[in-house]
């Protein structure tokens, strides 16, 4: 009697959680893949079937094909950026020499985490100006003058100004989930370091990588999968232009859909990010090895 | 005992969890009480017209008490993609802003448009106050969906100090507008021109006159409609180069600003020319800087199209199909012509109501801007409006890569060409 009821328990107390995953995630989710076979617009009353016609033409769409290139760029750098460069900003700010400034420092960096990136994006838009913007002010103030230009308005350097604006908000958040696994390295391994005759470098590779790999595994995780779902810096900034020179996939799956009317082949665009990102988790997973470790 | 009063608990917290999903779908008007809701959506969430408008609905409602109307407002662009998720989650506003034409017609053809014919014809008073010639952008098969209200058209600004200062008289043709141009760099203007390419809509609007001033009007009728469209025509492929060749002149800056901030940097006197619309007369007037008049879109030489012809479409309102009676008296409300004359007095835009503009309400520029509108000898849409946004969206976006210089006129020709085949 006991067990029986202990084994219905478990599953009523589970409802309430897979109801509304079922109808908020995985309902849409295979919506979505259904709907990636129509060609249909917001206005039309009806769907009409075309099988595989929109993954072969995104196949061929050069848009499509830009977009994910910047998706990639996106993902190197701010996997460099975020993961490789906050480690090391963590790492600094754990020194015993940082001690007393440290919690100042944190806030300092952590504060663009805590703005909405719809003012950020804002902010920058008057930082890339080319008429009074204060990036090209500082590059003339230091007489690299030449090196000026419009930098949201140059195709080649648009996406890189979008990159490096995510960059500026997000190494802050990433940085303190690294300070916090810092925290948690028991101190007798460095000790035992020093006592080996470790210098901070070699205890950087040497006690504190190999001590954060879960950590480093898990933003990895999010700075890639994010990297391919990134909307909002583009869209407000640049809209994907000038041409499509700035495009990420998000924004040309907002773009097919609710600018173009083309809801079909922004459905399919859609699957085809959580494509991407589905496999890139996965293959992050069997790669690290997580849950093992403990 | 415990447990199953629990399960039940639990069972009684499940249910309204799923009747709130399945019943949020069809939550029609409540007008069970004395007050009617009325869903107005707008696109000027910017000033003046946002405080004209609020202030209006102030007004309205202090004369009908059982009124309430529930505004909503966003900008230009993200107005377009909006309105669309509105339609298709069949949450359409009573009483919203719209576009004539091609915008318009997409709008009726998802049929929760109201048919305004009775609507009109019942009431001669007011719709006789409506100049006649401007209801064709929202008239489809005859039927008419919406009352024009803004009328608007667009032509060169330019600055009288400089000009004078130059010698330089406004030019009647292309090949004066160019040497315009020119002899203005020679004078140490390094943007001679300016405009805001991150505003899509701004290169159609250019690219909507230069293919009406350079095409024949037939070829133009054909393509514009999509089910019969080539684009074939070599016109299109020079008046790309047209553009491209005016980009020229507009310096880095233009790839990287909006129309407003372009807008700004005529109004502050920077940059001696631009192409505005009428709408943006008051605008310019209020900062007060610059001195300016506006000469007409410069003819072509081998130009097939009409050379006098005007770029412009009026804006209007429209009713959904469920609207409530009393949203028709506001939409009258909003389209009479003391609300009209009101309205060009605070916002300095002109409107298609009879009386609705006098020099008692706006400047000698905006009135010689609505004789060009009323006399002009035929009208072109906007070109974003006119063609299917597919094409008008390869058109804009290569718009931007040939002021960047990333890709030829032909190459954006021959998208075009097999996006219409497909």
């Amino acid at each position: 009697m006991l067990r029986r009821r202990n084994k219905i328990m478990p599953i009523i107390f589970l409802l309430p959680g897979i109801f509304f995953v079922t109808v908020f995630v995985y309902l849409p989710l295979f919506q979505n893949f259904y709907n990636s076979f129509f060609d249909f617009s917001v206005f039309s009353t009806g769907k009409v079937f075309v099988g595989f016609e929109n993954f072969k033409e995104l196949l061929t769409d050069k848009v499509m094909v830009a977009a994910l290139l910047n998706n990639i760029k996106y993902a190197i750098i701010s996997v460099i950026l975020q993961v490789g460069f906050a480690l090391v900003l963590a790492y600094i700010l754990e020194n015993k020499i940082f001690r007393k400034i440290a919690p100042f420092l944190r806030v300092v960096y952590f504060m663009p985490v805590m703005i909405s990136i719809s003012v950020i994006a804002l902010l920058f838009g008057f930082v890339y100006n080319p008429q009074m913007g204060i990036l090209n002010g500082f590059l003339e103030l230091i007489g690299l003058e030449e090196l000026a230009q419009p930098w949201l308005g140059n195709s080649t350097t648009a996406i890189y100004a979008v990159i490096a604006m995510s960059q500026w908000q997000s190494i802050g958040f990433i940085m303190m989930l690294f300070v916090v696994a810092i925290q948690k390295i028991p101190n007798e391994l460095y000790e035992a370091a020093d006592i080996d005759g470790a210098g901070k470098i070699r205890k950087f590779f040497s006690v504190t990588v190999p001590q954060l790999k879960e950590a480093i595994f898990v933003n990895t995780l999010i700075t890639v999968t994010g990297s391919m779902l990134v909307f909002n810096e583009p869209y407000i900034l640049t809209n994907g232009g000038p041409g499509f020179s700035s495009m990420t996939m998000s924004v040309h799956m907002y773009q097919e859909g609710f600018v173009k009317d083309n809801m079909g082949l922004a459905s399919t665009v859609a699957f085809i990010i959580f494509l991407i990102t589905a496999i890139l988790a996965l293959i992050q997973i069997k790669l690290s090895g997580t849950g093992k470790d403990d | 005992m415990k447990k199953s009063i629990l399960i039940f608990f639990m069972v009684l917290l499940t249910i309204p969890m799923l009747v709130a999903c399945s019943s949020s779908t069809d939550n029609t008007n409540a007008s069970g009480e004395d007050v009617v809701e009325i869903d107005f959506f707008h696109r000027w969430p910017n000033e003046p017209r946002k405080s004209f408008y609020d202030e209006k609905i102030k007004e309205y409602e202090e004369a009908n008490p059982n009124v309430k109307i529930n505004v909503n407002s966003v900008l230009n662009d993200s107005y377009k993609e909006k309105i669309k998720v509105l339609v298709s989650s069949n949450d359409l506003p009573d009483i919203f802003t719209s576009w004539s034409d091609s915008f318009a017609l997409n709008l009726v053809s998802s049929d929760k448009i109201m048919p305004l014919d009775d609507v009109i014809s019942e009431d001669k008073e007011w719709s006789g106050k409506i100049i006649e010639s401007q209801f064709s952008g929202f008239t489809f098969d005859d039927t008419t969906y919406g009352i024009p209200f803004t009328v608007d058209g667009k032509a060169f600004f330019y600055n009288e100090k400089v000009f004078k200062e130059n010698n330089l008289e406004p030019p009647k043709t292309y090949e004066e507008f160019m040497a315009v141009l020119d002899k203005l760099k020679q004078a140490g203007y390094e943007t001679p021109l300016v405009e805001g390419l991150t505003d899509k809509w701004a290169i159609s609007h250019y690219l909507g006159t230069i293919f009406q001033r350079i095409l024949d009007p037939a070829v133009l009728e054909k393509d514009y409609n999509e089910e019969t469209a080539e684009f074939t025509d070599p016109g299109y492929v020079e008046g790309l180069e047209v553009f491209q060749e005016l980009t020229t002149y507009m310096g880095d800056v233009s790839t990287a600003i909006n129309h407003e901030q372009a807008r700004n940097m005529f109004a502050n006197g920077e940059v001696p020319i631009i192409y505005m619309q009428f709408a943006e007369i008051k605008m310019v007037e209020e900062i007060g800087k610059v001195d300016f008049a506006f000469f007409d879109f410069p003819a072509f030489k081998d130009g097939e199209g009409d050379p006098k012809a005007l770029t412009g479409a009026p804006e209007g309102w429209m009713l959904s199909k469920e609207a409530p009676p009393e949203a028709i008296d506001f939409l009258k409300f909003l389209t009479s012509e003391e609300t009209a004359f009101e309205f060009t007095k605070v916002d300095g835009q002109l409107n298609s109501i009879k009386g609705g503009v006098t020099e008692e309400n706006t400047s000698d520029a905006s009135l010689k801007a609505f004789e060009l509108i009323k006399n002009a000898s035929s009208t072109a849409p906007w070109f974003d409006n006119a063609v299917n946004i597919d094409i008008a969206d390869i058109f804009m976006r290569g718009g931007q890569s040939l002021a960047t210089g990333q890709t030829t006129p032909e190459a954006i020709m021959k998208e075009v060409q097999e996006n219409v085949a497909e």
